[in-house]
């Protein structure tokens, strides 16, 4: 059972201050959806939670130790941001085969992008596909199972209505597996997601 | 680190064509030589032992963008950052591979080069020395101008106008026949002011 702990977190990006004493609790099975305007922090939040940004005010910690202090913290997360993390240059394909390198986990591509509609396009360079498809790719990263949270930056952005219930199957698959998931959104989704936050 | 060595070996394998423009560059500027001063050996070969360093130079200067900005802007350097906490490591695994790729072909093709320029075996071997040697400072020069100015867009007259400085005195020393323990000193304190500076560029960035 984890517990992810954000105590009087307050961050500065440049002169103006983006995050202002938040305080939030996060526990195993839970999804949190972070919402607020352009501008409020979303994703700063998210890469403070990632390890990537050090230099803030207050504690974020998991099951009371500080993910800062914690070695082992950065190979429980996986991060989908904003950017798609694609070659434009190469097919779907040959960036999956970078992908396993960079995870170090062998999928099963044919039959997991099969699963997820998405064999058609193993072949295709990235260039030619457009942002939704390009989208749904980058999120297939989710398929890296070892993690025990998800990060998810603006994921439904590009998404048509199937993709966006299919990842919402996913979320919520994930929550019945005891994993955490704190996401940027400002769409309205459904009742089922346990947590919403306005910063 | 292996993993990201053998990641960005496969990458390159798949563009192989940065690969090739970066060894036709090479080869390119030396061509120009015999255009400019003619075919007299004894020029030839005095130039060819000073320009090789320039043309190493350009060529290092052309890749820069490919060590950090490529994976920055595409956003893999977030996956590559995460799954690598120790830093220094993938600055080393970056140092390798922008070795490896850039450098070994056009230290494979200079004994070729250099016969065409009337240099004897000896000149040759004294040449591929200095230049092995050289060019992994020069690597690790470019590797942190790389980090530290990462997220700047079309900034390569930036970096080259940081970085033709610092290459100096590598050609000064470069074109000396017994100068390696020179270039293995500039290398080494190359490598010390580097892997610090590099990692301290990218750490930034993640902020």
């Amino acid at each position: 059972m984890n517990e992810l702990k954000i105590e009087d977190l307050s961050c500065k990006r440049g002169e103006s201050k983006v995050l202002n004493n938040i305080n939030l609790t996060i526990k195993s099975g839970e999804t949190l959806v972070v919402k607020g305007r352009n501008g409020s922090g979303k994703t700063t939040l998210l890469r403070i939670l990632s390890n990537f940004i050090t230099s803030y005010q207050g504690k974020v910690s998991l099951n009371d130790l500080s993910i800062l202090e914690d070695n082992l913290y950065n190979n429980k997360f996986n991060l989908i941001g904003q950017k798609n993390s694609l070659k434009d240059n190469l097919s779907i394909k040959k960036n999956l085969e970078l992908w396993d390198i960079i995870f170090n986990e062998t999928l099963d591509h044919a039959k997991l992008l099969e699963h997820d509609n998405l064999d058609h396009l193993i072949n295709r360079d990235v260039s030619s596909l457009s942002d939704g498809q390009k989208k749904c790719i980058s999120l297939y990263r989710l398929n890296y199972n070892k993690y025990e949270f998800w990060f998810l930056d603006e994921p439904f952005v590009y998404l048509d209505e199937v993709n966006t219930n299919l990842l919402i199957e996913k979320i919520n698959q994930f929550n019945e597996n005891m994993g955490i998931v704190i996401l940027t959104s400002n769409i309205n989704l459904p009742k089922k997601f346990h947590k919403e936050v306005n910063i | 680190m292996l993993n990201l060595i053998k990641r960005d070996l496969l990458l390159s394998f798949y563009s192989s064509a940065n690969f090739f423009f970066t060894v036709s560059f090479f080869v390119l500027i030396l061509i120009l030589i015999p255009f400019a001063i003619g075919t007299q050996s004894d020029q030839l070969k005095n130039l060819f032992k000073g320009v090789v360093w320039i043309a190493l130079a350009l060529s290092i200067i052309i890749t820069v963008d490919r060590i950090y900005n490529a994976d920055y802007e595409d956003g893999n350097l977030d996956i590559i950052m995460q799954k690598n906490k120790t830093i220094e490591y993938l600055v080393i695994s970056k140092y390798v591979t922008h070795w490896f790729i850039y450098c070994l072909p056009l230290l494979v093709i200079l004994p070729i080069l250099s016969f065409l320029f009337y240099l004897d075996y000896l000149e040759t071997i004294q040449i591929f020395i200095n230049l092995f040697i050289g060019s992994f400072g020069m690597v690790f020069i470019a590797n942190f101008v790389s980090a530290l100015t990462l997220g700047a867009k079309r900034t390569i007259f930036l970096k080259a106008i940081i970085m033709i400085p610092l290459f100096v005195p590598f050609i000064i020393f470069g074109s000396d026949a017994g100068s390696w323990p020179i270039l293995l000193g500039l290398s080494m304190l190359s490598f010390v002011i580097s892997i610090y500076v590099t990692a301290y560029g990218l750490r930034l960035y993640g902020e």
